[in-house]
């Protein structure tokens, strides 16, 4: 929309505005004595999606009904990576039940299949339990959570080598034949 | 069908919840809310087939081609009529948390936050707030966060706001002239000196208090099987540990 902000319902009285410098109850000016929360545009750097699809002009299509078009056109910059690239060009009625982000919205396009590991992916492959269990006793301690970081993150140098250092073998089996 | 250890608390509380649904509402049911989606389900196929039914994350009830933007804003422009929601604490006011326990720069436990419900509980003409457990830590006189407020000013824009309370030991009922709950009905296995005991503030008792139904086999056999079959894909674990295959007891 490319609005400064918006005039949203609710809020009033919640506690989530004394934390919340970009909510302001301002009175509604063409219904004045109604006080309404307005909010600030959000205008993020960049928004990461995971795409199910994606061609080489950077349409992508992402699993489900999502707001993901929204969150696109919010942000300044848009990386998408996927599951798939595919030759040719995908357009809105390859989407089908799923999302469509259209190459306009889109500045990047990274190939990176099982991309959304240790989380699931749509019908594609589930949620590595194994995985997060790891991930969240690292998280209770600032010490181990370092460690999760250097092995999956600043110590590898590509998707492929976190797949490796993530166990292959047992990602892949996450894969749902079907 | 009356023994009350033939059916889990879960099951109790979804049949509680079907028979609170009115016909041609439109009814919607947000994430991470297996109870309500049972319920609703479950009033659907006896009591109140035509609803509108939208149910997050559950493609046969979603009728909407974007994301969840599309519920929260049918309840802004005022048509959605009844809406869950829960809370790790919910107060004598009728406000609830989703935020954090203890103080909020150092709490003890924090939590995923609001997201859509501190709009949805104004705007929604009726809200039926549900939790798993009836106890002196859920209700409280105060919640340590005001998540959303159960009273506002007369000039706060408000389609609608709370209208029950339900859990495993009762329905409280919410009283809008006071502003406070009422106890209305106690759950089967319950009684009202048990819901008074575990409950954080001092409850008022409806002049009309009685004690709620028991799910009937009708309704439990339902929910065993077509509401069980819907919610499968959405709520595998939900429906494995806490509907009953027809038969098994507890």
């Amino acid at each position: 929309m490319g609005v400064p902000f918006l005039g949203v319902r609710g809020l009033l009285h919640s506690d989530i505005l004394t934390h919340r410098p970009d909510l302001l109850v301002q009175d509604n000016p063409f219904n004045p004595g109604e006080p309404v929360v307005v909010a600030q545009a959000i205008r993020p750097h960049v928004a990461v999606f995971h795409a199910l699809k994606a061609d080489r002009s950077g349409n992508a299509i992402t699993p489900g009904h999502r707001d993901d078009l929204m969150m696109a056109r919010a942000a300044r910059r848009v990386v998408v990576t996927t599951e798939e690239l595919v030759e040719g060009e995908l357009t809105q009625r390859d989407a089908g039940e799923n999302s469509f982000l259209p190459a306009i919205d889109v500045d990047v396009v990274a190939h990176a299949p099982l991309g959304a590991h240790p989380c699931g992916f749509g019908s594609l492959y589930d949620r590595d339990d194994h995985h997060w269990q790891a991930y969240l006793e690292a998280a209770k301690t600032d010490a181990t959570f370092r460690t999760y970081l250097e092995r999956y993150v600043y110590g590898v140098r590509s998707h492929e080598e976190y797949l490796e250092q993530a166990d292959r073998t047992r990602t892949e089996n996450l894969i749902r034949n079907t | 069908m009356a023994n009350p250890d033939a059916y889990t608390p879960e099951e109790l509380m979804a049949v509680t919840i079907a028979r609170e649904v009115r016909d041609y509402e439109t009814v919607g049911v947000g994430m991470v809310s297996p109870i309500p989606a049972a319920g609703c389900i479950l009033a659907e196929q006896l009591y109140t087939p035509h609803i509108t039914l939208i149910i997050l994350d559950c493609e046969e009830y979603y009728p909407f081609p974007a994301g969840s933007s599309e519920l929260h804003f049918l309840a802004q422009r005022g048509e959605l009529d009844l809406f869950f929601l829960s809370g790790m604490q919910i107060d004598r006011r009728g406000n609830f948390n989703l935020h954090v326990i203890g103080d909020y720069n150092s709490p003890t436990v924090r939590m995923a936050g609001a997201y859509g419900s501190a709009m949805l509980y104004y705007m929604a003409h009726r809200v039926i707030l549900f939790r798993d457990q009836h106890t002196k830590r859920v209700f409280v006189e105060k919640v340590d966060f005001v998540t959303g407020a159960g009273v506002t000013p007369e000039n706060v824009y408000r389609e609608g706001g709370p209208a029950l309370a339900v859990t495993p030991k009762a329905v409280l009922a919410w009283d809008r002239a006071v502003g406070e709950w009422v106890l209305d009905k106690f759950q089967p296995g319950s009684s009202v000196e048990e819901v008074k005991d575990n409950t954080g503030f001092a409850l008022s008792v409806s002049p009309t208090i009685q004690r709620n139904q028991e799910p009937t086999t009708a309704e439990l056999q339902t929910l065993r099987t077509i509401v069980r079959e819907k919610m499968a894909r959405s709520y595998p674990e939900f429906v494995r540990e806490k509907i009953l295959v027809e038969g098994r007891r507890l």
